[in-house]
Formats: C-alpha cells, sequence, structure tokens
C-alpha cells in the first residue's frame, strides 16, 4: 500500500451529537443534523462563518429520499461554501472524517465540519441493505446486515458453549457500559444473572444471532470540526490530533458465504499495516481505549482478536476477564458502542467522537478511569470494509 | 470454453419497492395542520435577514439563527415569479400533461414556493400574474391540501 | 415512480402530546432494467441449459461463479469459463427467522428459509454458490466446517431446476438433499 505522510497535522477541535432514539418525530432531517451541528460549534467556541468546507454523508437508499445534501442545507449551514456528499455504507461516519482530515492535512481547507445522520426509522434498514446488493443474484438472497457467520465460525473454534456465553457475556458489558452514556437509544439495565435466560429466549434472527445480540436501528446525527494545526491552537486549548488512518475495502460481494478458516479479515488487515506504519508492536500495550463499530455482540467478540492482532483465544480471556470495561486492559466501546445506538451514517463518526471525548477526559458520566493519550476507533460496512482511526492526546510522535 | 461475446448481454427487468415513512417534525407539521384546518399559509420571519420563508424552517439559511418561533401569517394570493410547462406523462407527477408547475411569491412572504397552476392556458401564463389558492376538498395532510393555484378572476 | 401514499398522524407520543405532528408512510416502486453484461450474460444462460458455470483467474486460478470480469485480488481479466456442479456439499447456511423485504414487491418475505452456501464439485475452498435451500429440508441439513486442519462434512446437494427457465436467478428454485448421495 502506498502511504505518504500528512503535510500537516490535524486536530478535532468540536464534537457535536444528538441524543440517540428509536424514534424523532419531532423534527425532519436537517432539523436533526441541526442539532449536532450547533453542539459541534458550541463545543468548539466557533460559529460556521469559521467553516472553510462541510462534508455530510449518510446511507443510501435508507430514508427513500435522494441528494439530501441540497436540501439538508438549513442543517448543515453549507449554504454558500464548498460541500461535499460521501456515503459508503456502514463506513460512512469514518470516511466522512477521514475525508475532513485529508482535506485539512492537504491545505486545501484549515477548518472542516465533518456531519454523519441517519433516521432509520423513516426508511426500511433491511431493506435498503438488501437491495444495495447485485441486482441479478445476491438481491434474492441476502437479508440486510443480518447474518450467522460471526456465530458459525466462534462456534465451531470454540464450542458453543464457551461461543454463546462470551457473546452475551460482550452484550451485558456493552449494556452496562450504554447505561452510563446520557445519548443510549439502548440501555437495559441488564444483569449478568440473566445471561442464561437471553441465550436461550432472545428471539432468533438468523441462526445463533438473536435479536439481544444485534445493534438497533436509531436515529441521530454526529457532527465533528477538525483544524490544521495552527487554526486547532487557536481554537482550541486541547485539540485531539488524528495521527493517521487507514481504510481498506474488500470487493468481494457474491462469495462472502464459507465456512473455511482462517482467513485474513479486513480488520486485521488494516490493523497490521496500520501498526506497522507507525510503530507499534504492542497495540493492547500501546492503546488506553477503543471505541469499535460492532454491529452484533457475536463481531464485536470476535474482531478484538483481529483489531489487536491477537491469536487463538486471547480476546475470549479479555472479555472474560471483563479487560474490555473502564479500568480494565483495554477498555472497549465506553459509550456502549453501536449496540447502544446505530444511526447508520453517524455510527462510525460516533465511535471517533467517543473515542476524541474520552482523550479529552470530559466523556461525562462514561468517561473511563486515568489518562487517556492514545485511542483508536474502528468503522465497519459493506462487505467487510474496514476504517481505522488513530486519535492521539499530544502532538509528540 | 470460449470467451464470452457481446451478444451473450441481455436486459433483465427489476424492481425496487421499498416502504418509507416521512416525518414533518414540530415546523412543518405546524404549517400543515394550519393549512388543513384553517386554509391558512404560514411562514417563519428571520428577523435578522428581515426575511419571511414559506414552506417554513427551523433556521434562516443565511445567518442559522433558530426562527422556529416566529410565525407569520401570509395571504392566500400572490404572484407567478417563473413558471415551466409540464409536457411529459409520467405516473408520478400531479397532474395529466400538459400542466404548468409555478413558482408562486404569496404577499407577505419572500421567498417563493412551486405550486400546481391551473385555470389558465398554459401558453398565457405570464410573470406577474396575479393568482390564489384553491383548498383540495380531502385532506392528505401534504402541501396538497391546496389543491392548486388559479388566477384572479378580473373585476366585473 | 409510483407511490402509494397514506397518511397517519402520529398521536401516540407522550412527550409531545401537545401537538399533533405529520408522518406520511410511502412505499417507493421503481421498475428497473439491469443489462446482464456479457460475463453475468453468458452465465444465466447457461442456466437454461441446466449447466452452472464458473470463471477462472489466468493468475491464482480462482473460480467465481457468478463470475465476475476480473479477479479482484489479482486484478486480471478473467478469461477461461469452467463448468461446476451442479451437485456439492452445503457449507454454510443462514437459518432466516427475520422477514426482510422482497425488493420486488416491499413485501415481507416467508419465514423461515435458508439462504446457503454451497460448494459445487470442482470448486475449492471459499468458492462457494449463494442460493436457497429447499424449505423442508432446513432441520434436515448439516453445514461443512474447514477450520484449519479439522474438517466437518456437509450434506450433498442438488439443484432443483424451475420448469420455465429464463437466464434468471429463478432458473433454479433451490437446492436440496442429494438422496443418492446416501
Amino acid at each position: 500500500m502506498s502511504f505518504r505522510e500528512k503535510n500537516r497535522h490535524v486536530g478535532i477541535v468540536g464534537i457535536g451529537e444528538t441524543r440517540f432514539s428509536s424514534h424523532r418525530e419531532d423534527v425532519n432531517q436537517p432539523e436533526m443534523i441541526r442539532e449536532a451541528v450547533k453542539d459541534a460549534l458550541d463545543d468548539a467556541g466557533l460559529t460556521m462563518d469559521d467553516i472553510d468546507c462541510v462534508v455530510h454523508g449518510n446511507m443510501e437508499l435508507f430514508e427513500m429520499v435522494h441528494q439530501p445534501d441540497l436540501w439538508h442545507t438549513l442543517g448543515t449551514g453549507a449554504r454558500g461554501k464548498d460541500a461535499f456528499r460521501l456515503t459508503t455504507g456502514g463506513t460512512t461516519g469514518g470516511t466522512l472524517v477521514g475525508a475532513a482530515d485529508n482535506l485539512v492535512a492537504s491545505g486545501m481547507y484549515d477548518t472542516v465540519l465533518a456531519i454523519g445522520f441517519e433516521k432509520l426509522q423513516e426508511g426500511h434498514t433491511t431493506g435498503g441493505i438488501t437491495n444495495m446488493a447485485d441486482p441479478l443474484w445476491a438481491r434474492k438472497l441476502q437479508s440486510g446486515a443480518l447474518t450467522d457467520s460471526a456465530a458459525v465460525k466462534a462456534i465451531a473454534e470454540f464450542g458453543a458453549d464457551r461461543a454463546k456465553r462470551v457473546a452475551m457475556l460482550y452484550r451485558i458489558i456493552m449494556d452496562k457500559h450504554a447505561c452510563l452514556n446520557p445519548n443510549s437509544h439502548r440501555a437495559f439495565g441488564l444483569d449478568w444473572d440473566q445471561m442464561e435466560d437471553l441465550m436461550e429466549n432472545s428471539p432468533p434472527l438468523i441462526g445463533d444471532l438473536r435479536l439481544i445480540h444485534m445493534c438497533s436501528q436509531s436515529d441521530g446525527a454526529c457532527a465533528m470540526i477538525l483544524s490544521c494545526e495552527k487554526k486547532a491552537k487557536q481554537q482550541c486549548d486541547h485539540p485531539v490530533w488524528i495521527r493517521d488512518h487507514i481504510t481498506v475495502h474488500r470487493e468481494e460481494t457474491l462469495n462472502l458465504c464459507v465456512n473455511h478458516y482462517p482467513n485474513e479479515t479486513t480488520h486485521r488487515f488494516a490493523a497490521r499495516h496500520l501498526y506497522e506504519r507507525n510503530g507499534i508492536t504492542a497495540p493492547l500495550d500501546y492503546f488506553d481505549v477503543f471505541e469499535m463499530y460492532d454491529p452484533s455482540a457475536w463481531w464485536g467478540a470476535d474482531w478484538i482478536r483481529d483489531f489487536f492482532l491477537l491469536e487463538g483465544d486471547e480476546h475470549y480471556r479479555l472479555i472474560e476477564e471483563k479487560e474490555i470495561m473502564g479500568g480494565g486492559k483495554m477498555p472497549i466501546n465506553p459509550s456502549g458502542g453501536v449496540l447502544a445506538a446505530n444511526p447508520i451514517g453517524a455510527t462510525a463518526m460516533v465511535r471517533v467522537a467517543e473515542a476524541a471525548k474520552q482523550v479529552r477526559g470530559n466523556a461525562g458520566p462514561h468517561q473511563i478511569p486515568g489518562t487517556v493519550n492514545h485511542a483508536i476507533a474502528s468503522s465497519f460496512g459493506g462487505t467487510m470494509w474496514t476504517i481505522l482511526m488513530m486519535l492521539e492526546k499530544e502532538l509528540n510522535w | 470454453m470460449k470467451n464470452s461475446e457481446e451478444s451473450d448481454s441481455y436486459i433483465i427487468h427489476g424492481k425496487l419497492a421499498l416502504p418509507y415513512t416521512y416525518f414533518a417534525g414540530r415546523t412543518g407539521s405546524t404549517f400543515l395542520t394550519t393549512l388543513r384546518d384553517h386554509r391558512t399559509i404560514m411562514g417563519v420571519k428571520c428577523t435578522t435577514c428581515n426575511r419571511v420563508f414559506v414552506p417554513p424552517r427551523q433556521t434562516c439559511e443565511r445567518c442559522m439563527a433558530d426562527i422556529r418561533s416566529q410565525w407569520v401569517t401570509v395571504s392566500n394570493r400572490g404572484t407567478v415569479v417563473n413558471h415551466t410547462v409540464i409536457r411529459y406523462q409520467d405516473k408520478h407527477l400531479p397532474r395529466k400533461p400538459p400542466f404548468v408547475l409555478a413558482m408562486i411569491l404569496l404577499k407577505g412572504a419572500d421567498t417563493p414556493m412551486a405550486h400546481i397552476l391551473e385555470g389558465v392556458n398554459p401558453d398565457r401564463v405570464e410573470k406577474g400574474m396575479e393568482v390564489t389558492a384553491v383548498f383540495s376538498p380531502a385532506t392528505t395532510n401534504t402541501l396538497l391540501d391546496i389543491d392548486h393555484f388559479e388566477p384572479v378572476a378580473e373585476a366585473p | 415512480m409510483e407511490e402509494e401514499m397514506n397518511v397517519k398522524v402520529s398521536d401516540s407520543l407522550d412527550t409531545m402530546a401537545d401537538q399533533e405532528l405529520i408522518v406520511l408512510r410511502k412505499t417507493i416502486s421503481v421498475d428497473q432494467k439491469f443489462a446482464t453484461g456479457p460475463v453475468m450474460g453468458k452465465f444465466l444462460t447457461a442456466l437454461k441449459d441446466k449447466r452452472i458455470l464458473a470463471i477462472q483467474c489466468p493468475e491464482c486460478g480462482r473460480l467465481q461463479s457468478p463470475p465476475r470480469e476480473m479477479c479482484a485480488i489479482c486484478r486480471v481479466r478473467n478469461r477461461e469459463w469452467v463448468e461446476i456442479g451442479p451437485r456439492g456439499e452445503m457449507r454454510m447456511m443462514e437459518y432466516c427467522y427475520y422477514s426482510s423485504p422482497d425488493p420486488l414487491t416491499g413485501e415481507s418475505r416467508e419465514t423461515p428459509y435458508g439462504a446457503i452456501g454451497i460448494l459445487l464439485d470442482g470448486c475449492q475452498k471459499e468458492e462457494v454458490f449463494w442460493h436457497l435451500l429447499r424449505p423442508e429440508h432446513l432441520e434436515m441439513v448439516e453445514m461443512g466446517i474447514v477450520m484449519g486442519d479439522r474438517i466437518t462434512r456437509g450434506s450433498r446437494l442438488r439443484p432443483v431446476w424451475a420448469e420455465e427457465r429464463s437466464g434468471s436467478i429463478d432458473d433454479i428454485k433451490y437446492f436440496e438433499i442429494d438422496e443418492q448421495a446416501r
């Protein structure tokens, strides 16, 4: 992979999120977006006059309205400014931050506002995803983003009992995190003694993927303001620096249903390349927090191994010993992650936003103990696409 | 086996059908219910930019001020500022062609609103023509609760 | 674009009880036409003759079916066609309880159904073929899994062809357990 260092450093100076919810009948799309934009501007102490460019995105086919970038101007504030619309499926939010990072690093714009949104209640999420599949073959077969494949793999490798327990343990840990995050859409208050009951009685969706394992369909928006080093230091006492990001796509849409392991996922591929080029040899020691795009508990539990380049059952032991909670070896998703809220076009940006808040130390009730110097956030989408974003508290690498 | 030829390509007919929902939000709902229940057209005014927006919106696109509470009533009458004649037939269009879509600036508003113009030969529509709203007998809870606009009758 | 419209007024929101909020429920329905292109066209046409074709990468040799013009891994144009199957081994099943909408109608699909990956004879590793399982056989099949050195064999399957075939995915009704294999 060719890779060049940035022309200049880029810092996060403003973060805005709406609350996440299953229903926002009280606002239309631009009005909801406006809430996140205003929150980000207020957070940064800036106005739209300070913004040079707006990048805006969501997932196609979800709200059944097209070119939302045009009529969302009322919410995005893009009137009379350079603006881009981006859409890359579930990774959209990560792509938006990555694009804003590149736009600022390139020198084209000093300050860029990135906005991701989704009002999933307005469309049909699974229907929308299914209709993105190849129309001559896969559309008839696909069931949206719902899949049993991670469960099949985990059960084959670790046995049904351990695999199902770890997936549910992961789910309950995420719910405990979600209960601390005031923006959560779903925070049930699950407890450890509900494991057996949920494993047996949560309604099945596909195979061993049950309703409780799967992320929600949420409404919400996220906005982030990125500035070049010079501006960031003027605008903000403690910008969070984006050290590097990597995007890996795989376009193999037809041959995903395989039970032939092991194979290198885009997650492991992305992590391997990102760490190599940044000289990180022990990612589990280096990073202080990880915000993962975890669409289901089965995927979340499985992917820890790939993102930290672990082997065997190391990732399972992290979960079983609850080392992924605040204060543990590697706190994962103090926000509750995607299981707590999934407004898809915003979701991947929320991962970066939440990781950045942990670095700033002002995440709120779900701030983890200790100093967070190094954070990482992932995006997931499409046919196993990955974006990883590395954040730093200090400009010292 | 031989390579594929261009002649192997053919057309498959498909369809995309998906249910969806649209929420008008508070501001849009106030506009639509007032239209339906009182046959009154409302806008919002940005006092900073001194402009009245119809249909209304929560924020002023110019200064980004929150203007959601600054309601004003505008007239059901206005003037045509621009128009086009739809001459093709398509199942999603609200009328059979030919019909006129006009940009109508209501008295009291600063932004024109697109709507159907009837009661005039499409070739005779002129800029500045005075028109008035004709309300629909049945509600759809949409902007089509105004069925169409038509020219104001000349005084007898 | 044809839109069936019915308008519902939301009145159940306790927090919003002070105002009637307008909600429009619609189905967007758009007629579409897809050109198969020569590669997919050749594959689909062969289904009319009850033959399943795969295209082979000239560099890595892997088979793709349904075929793609390119091998995305080697970035070269695929040229050679081979016939595979039509029988094979069941490798993966998505046992779907969740009812997603049929893209053609917007209506919910009948559940449960099994979307399966089949390793057709002549293929190996990830070269699986994606189709449906005969609904009556949902509870009777076994998945095959290769986990390093550990190999589990899946059920033997055969296609059930549609009486009338037009060169589309529907030319195969579904795959069913191949009794002859027992």
